[in-house]
């Protein structure tokens, strides 16, 4: 082969590359940056479900904090506005383990022991675009492992071993999050409005079967 | 003269209050041991982590088996806490909570029983016996009077003692209306025992910090213990409730010498001296401490005693002058 068509093949499979690796580099770049949100306040779990009948019964005597064997349970400090000193949890910065100590040791009507399938701290949400075994059938599964609730709350997809798929038992606890080894965070705590599916790319999102 | 047993009560007290206080100290540290158990993270601790650590482990395990679920039975503040699995809680936690939430939580009111019961038997001995504030506002007391000494302006005004009922009830009423405790923001040993928390086991001070400063400042430059005596809500819950106690100091005018020593050394700016201790006693028994002739005891009583006269030493002695000056008069007009 002569080197001016060596080159022009090289030239060709070159862009036939780079043209295919477009949509990719297109989603990543139009992508929203997908970061844990620090400022994210979740009521802890068996609090009552209205926020200001929860801020008349704390008492703010800051039991909860001091029994949580994680320190996951933070406190309202300097930020003014009624609640000061009303414990909160979030789950994507530390999460609860769902051990249930804080609704056992609360002494007033805040925090009342609730079985932990029914507490409601949001929802897990899956980035479809940046999970692994998503995005390119690898093998990963730690957030299923690793959760407390089981098949209930999150589970492979039907057939699949690794893809995984938030179900509706999912109370938010977060220790997914902590556990997922994808630094893009394709596994947050969300509302539960927001739904447990996300695609936060663009190119890709074609490829992908919703549900 | 043989002194009485009664004077040395005010020691135990000092002791008291400093084991609450140290108490405070102590369990924020507890709690981060029992999180670094709960994580089994020994091997990642910071070196003064890991002093936190063995010096916690060194001090309990004597009494625990399994610390990350033994050391349970001991948590919280004087506000709300767990007490040797024992669950107790400050009656004003219970007013201001049932204020603002307009329901009675019957499990919450049951933890706030105890002290209630001892507080109708022996007073307001949480604010003199137990109170983390008091300590602080005691020492500081001492400085003022050091400060006093050496010529700076401290003030001692007298105000209205009947203002901290009208925090009561304004608190109180704010808070069922807001929906919010107000008192946890207001009230000098809630906000202590958090601040202890926050400052040992999450790092910084909270808010509350600038507020209690402000009520030392207070106690400086307005008036003596002027929070305790004039602001503070749980102080006037537990007046009230120690109304009608059964524990009281009494006088007794036989051995009463008039010194006034009693209504120098009560900070709370009661008056011994003429009877007069009222509800705003709090059994701190700093006065029978200082008593020089054993005057001044502890009685089993519904009411003080009226106001009982000067005392008779000081009658006596004042019955002696006079003869001895009326013999100085008499005396040369019988040499006459």
């Amino acid at each position: 082969m002569k080197r001016r068509t060596f080159m022009q093949k090289l030239a060709f499979f070159a862009g036939v590359a780079g043209f295919s690796a477009l949509p990719f580099g297109l989603a990543r770049l139009l992508a929203p940056e997908v970061k844990a949100d620090p400022h994210r306040r979740v009521p802890l779990p068996g609090s009552l479900p209205d926020p200001d009948a929860f801020r008349g019964a704390c008492i703010g005597c800051g039991l909860c904090g001091e029994i949580c064997p994680v320190k996951a349970v933070k406190f309202h400090r300097n930020d003014g506005a009624g609640g000061v000193n009303t414990p909160y949890i979030n789950p994507e910065d530390r999460a609860c383990i769902l051990c249930g100590l804080c609704m056992e040791v609360c002494p007033t009507e805040a925090l009342t022991e609730t079985p932990i399938r029914e507490v409601d701290m949001g929802t897990a949400q899956i980035d479809r675009v940046a999970c692994y075994p998503w995005v390119d059938a690898g093998v990963c599964g730690a957030c299923v492992g690793i959760c407390p609730l089981g098949s209930s709350a999150i589970d492979f997809e039907f057939g699949n071993f690794y893809r995984p798929v938030v179900q509706k038992g999912c109370v938010g606890c977060g220790l997914c999050v902590e556990v997922c080894p994808e630094p893009s965070l394709p596994i947050r705590i969300v509302d539960r409005s927001q739904g447990t599916v996300a695609h936060h790319g663009i190119g890709v999102r074609r490829k992908i079967e919703l549900r | 003269m043989r002194r009485t047993w009664q004077r040395h009560i005010n020691k135990l007290r000092w002791v008291s209050l400093s084991i609450v206080f140290l108490m405070l100290i102590l369990l924020p540290f507890l709690h981060l041991y029992q999180t670094y158990e709960a994580a089994h993270a020994y091997d990642l601790l910071a070196p003064d982590e890991k002093a936190i650590y063995d010096a916690m482990e060194r001090l309990t395990a004597p009494f625990v088996s399994d610390p990350v679920t033994d050391l349970n039975a001991l948590k919280g503040t004087t506000w709300s806490g767990t007490l040797f699995g024992l669950k107790l809680s400050d009656p004003l936690a219970v007013v201001g909570q049932s204020a603002a939430g307009l329901t009675i939580y019957w499990p919450f009111l049951l933890t706030a029983l105890i002290p209630i019961a001892v507080t109708l038997v022996l007073g307001r001995v949480y604010c003199g016996w137990i109170c983390p504030a008091t300590l602080i506002y005691e020492l500081h007391d001492n400085l003022a009077a050091w400060l006093r000494k050496a010529g700076l302006p401290v003030s001692r005004r007298k105000l209205d003692r009947r203002l901290k009922y009208l925090v009561l009830a304004a608190g109180t009423i704010i808070a069922a209306i807001s929906g919010t405790m107000v008192f946890a923001a207001v009230y000098p040993p809630a906000i202590i025992g958090r601040e202890i928390y926050y400052a040992i086991a999450v790092g910084g001070f909270g808010a509350g910090i600038v507020f209690f400063i402000l009520t030392l400042a207070f106690d400086l430059m307005v008036t003596r213990r002027g929070f305790c005596r004039y602001v503070c809500p749980g102080g006037a819950l537990y007046s009230l409730l120690g109304r009608f106690r059964l524990l009281r100091i009494q006088r007794k005018v036989g051995q009463c010498n008039d010194c006034a020593k009693c209504n120098v050394v009560c900070q709370f700016g009661l008056d011994p001296l003429r009877d007069g201790f009222g509800q705003e006693c709090n059994n701190c028994t700093a006065c029978i401490a200082v008593c020089p002739t054993d005057a001044l005891t502890f009685r089993v009583a519904f009411k003080d005693q009226p106001f009982q006269g000067p005392g008779h030493l000081g009658h006596e002695y004042r019955r002696r002058q006079e003869n001895r000056q009326a013999d100085a008069h008499s005396d040369p007009g019988e040499a006459a």
